[in-house]
């Protein structure tokens, strides 16, 4: 692939942009290369979708549905060959059958619209932690529109981005073993820089590198994982970013005031997922995700596959979406959360990635995997695990280096008792992935 | 097809004018109203059959993970039921030859190219239930020899075949030519976005 296939799109501006960023003094080894693959058409896709984000609030009416639904479920029940295979459509929306992550990973193709171009087509896999390897079709108006929904939901925060040509907008980090890093630039931003970074020592010709090389760009933002962001604030920039938008893995509060008070600038939490792009967001003291994506809707549905009432924990079920490969007709993502309206619109609480568990105290009592998230909320963990084995026994494992085993300790023996079976263990990596973990496991049935 | 059995006009008119609980959406897990294994039970006895077995109700009241496979097929279950709610059956009470129709290859291939809303619409589908549910039943339409009814069901249901064929085909090539696409595409480079799940 050629720059003129990753940048259908480049103006002499954003050129030099793109060769500074590559021959920085001070850059990495990036090990890869990649771009927007915006052609025109696409980025006048990408700037429609920011128009209509801009004007239309996300969410719907206590009891009602969106009205764009009706018209997308006949879209995906005459076109799209997986859900032709339902039949016709019910009369209630409740009617129509969920799908899940295994019917996706089974036949992706089965979910591309008959009339939908195969230009463009992108290729995205993900490892996962299911037990079910994920092939995302997507397109470049996909990644394109991730923009304009994490510039909203950085708006929502008070933090406008201004950068624009010769500028770097956004630098995405990651602490990986290994990570693909690349320059790019972002036409829907005014050719502004975007970066995708590993911090890990092991990229950078020096690791003092890291912070020359982020200094002289001085993004307006951050995005990344927790992880990501703990190593960052050990850098010691002297810039300041006007926020951080958290993505992939829980951000524990501790964590996140920590960071507000490092950078002195807020910090987005961001409900964002492969199958859906960005889907929510939270920031400051908030307990609740509010809704960002205005052509995504979310069900909370229980193992039955009925609608949970407002307030009651199940798995958050989403229709629609912006992935013209992947319409979502009621896909159960495996996250759990409970729906409540705050005023007029609806928001998700208590959110938290993968099936609820139930861990066991030495005195019988039931802790709910939201109790432990709870306890461990002051603390400021990065990435962390906790599994208890049959004999009731607990083994904490721990990404990152700015919590004290001891604070860990007295946090879950509170929690479980004194007398609780527990160790904790620092870790560099999880089974050598440095993407999503399964949080919480027990051999307890 | 030994024995003559009702006039097809009869039965096919009854189709037509189904009514709308028998059109309604079968109980899967939490969804749908009309539990078809109930419907099922009920026909049977109307028709001096015996029970369903276990098997035979775990079969009519699958798991809600199971609605997107199941919905068609109990919909197209829930008409034959109806169909054999026709007094000429109830008259000669048939529940053996009831119950084989409800669980046959023959029902089930029919829900795969039809569902039920299009049975009930389109008149040559209507003939395609009612005709092989008397096939099931080892009867002919009244007023028609073994060959003439084999013949008429023959040339319908190689229709629709043939129309069936022809839409999988279609689709197998799209899918074909998705799969194709993701090959040519997997070593290729992804595309920019400003964050990662």
């Amino acid at each position: 692939m050629s720059d003129s296939d990753r940048f259908p799109v480049l103006s002499p501006a954003g050129r030099a942009l793109l060769q500074r960023l590559r021959e920085h003094p001070h850059a990495p080894r990036y090990t890869a290369e990649c771009g927007h693959r915006l052609t025109a058409e696409s980025l006048r896709r990408v700037r429609a979708f920011e128009a209509e984000l801009r004007t239309t609030s996300p969410g719907w009416a206590r009891g009602g549905y969106p009205d764009w639904l009706p018209g997308f479920v006949d879209l995906c029940l005459t076109e799209v060959p997986f859900y032709r295979r339902y039949g016709d459509a019910p009369a209630r929306f409740e009617d129509l059958p969920a799908f899940d992550r295994a019917d996706l990973s089974r036949e992706p193709w089965a979910f591309v619209p008959d009339s939908q171009p195969l230009d463009g087509l992108i290729v995205n896999s993900t490892s996962g932690t299911t037990g079910h390897p994920l092939t995302i079709l997507s397109h470049p108006v996909v990644g394109g529109c991730y923009t304009p929904l994490i510039k909203a939901a950085l708006e929502a925060a008070g933090v406008t981005l201004t950068s624009g040509a010769g500028d770097v907008a956004c630098v995405l980090v990651g602490w990986q073993q290994q990570a693909y890093t690349y320059p790019s630039v972002t036409p829907q931003q005014a050719e502004a820089g975007h970066l995708k970074l590993n911090l890990h020592p092991g990229d950078w010709r020096d690791p003092d590198d890291r912070a020359r090389f982020l200094d002289d760009l001085n993004p307006e933002i951050y995005t990344g994982d927790p992880l990501a962001f703990a190593e960052l604030m050990r850098l010691g920039l002297k810039a300041r970013p006007k926020a951080l938008v958290s993505t992939a893995m829980t951000l524990l509060p501790g964590l996140r005031r920590q960071l507000e008070a490092h950078f002195g600038c807020p910090v987005v939490d961001l409900y964002s997922m492969n199958e859906s792009g960005p889907l929510a967001f939270r920031c400051g003291e908030a307990d609740a995700f509010t809704l960002l994506h205005h052509r995504v809707y979310i069900e909370i549905l229980d193992p039955d596959g009925a609608p949970c009432p407002p307030g009651v924990r199940g798995e958050v079920t989403l229709t629609g979406g912006f992935n013209p490969f992947l319409p979502l007709l009621r896909y159960r993502t495996n996250d759990f959360a409970a729906l409540e309206w705050r005023g007029p619109r609806p928001v998700l609480a208590g959110l938290e990635g993968r099936p609820p568990v139930t861990f066991r105290a030495r005195d019988g009592r039931r802790i709910n995997n939201l109790d432990v998230t709870g306890a461990l909320k002051p603390l400021a963990l990065p990435q962390y695990q906790l599994h208890q084995s049959a004999d009731g026994a607990l083994r904490l494992r721990v990404r990152g280096r700015n919590t004290s085993p001891e604070a860990l300790w007295a946090a879950l023996l509170d929690l479980f008792g004194p007398d609780q079976a527990l160790t904790v263990e620092a870790v560099d990596s999880f089974d050598g992935s440095g993407g999503k973990v399964i949080q919480y496991t027990s051999d307890i049935v | 097809m030994a024995e003559e059995g009702p006039l097809l006009e009869s039965l096919t008119r009854r189709l037509a004018e189904t009514p709308p609980d028998f059109l309604a959406e079968p109980r899967l897990g939490a969804a749908g109203v009309v539990h078809v294994d109930a419907v099922a039970a009920d026909l049977l006895r109307a028709l001096g059959g015996g029970p369903l077995a276990a098997a035979e109700v775990a079969q009519l009241r699958p798991p809600a993970r199971e609605a997107r496979t199941q919905r068609r097929r109990l919909r197209v279950v829930l008409l034959a039921c109806w169909l054999l709610h026709d007094p000429w059956f109830a008259a000669r009470s048939m529940g053996d030859g009831a119950r084989a129709f409800l669980f046959s290859p023959e029902l089930q291939a029919l829900a795969e190219a039809a569902d039920a809303p299009r049975i009930v619409a389109d008149p040559d589908r209507r003939e395609e239930l009612a005709r092989l549910c008397l096939k099931v039943l080892g009867l002919r339409p009244a007023g028609e020899s073994e060959a003439q009814a084999q013949d008429r069901l023959t040339t319908i249901s190689t229709a629709e075949r043939q129309r069936v064929i022809a839409a999988a085909r279609a689709a197998e090539e799209r899918a074909r030519q998705i799969r194709e696409a993701m090959a040519r595409q997997a070593a290729e480079e992804a595309a920019d976005k400003w964050s990662r799940e």
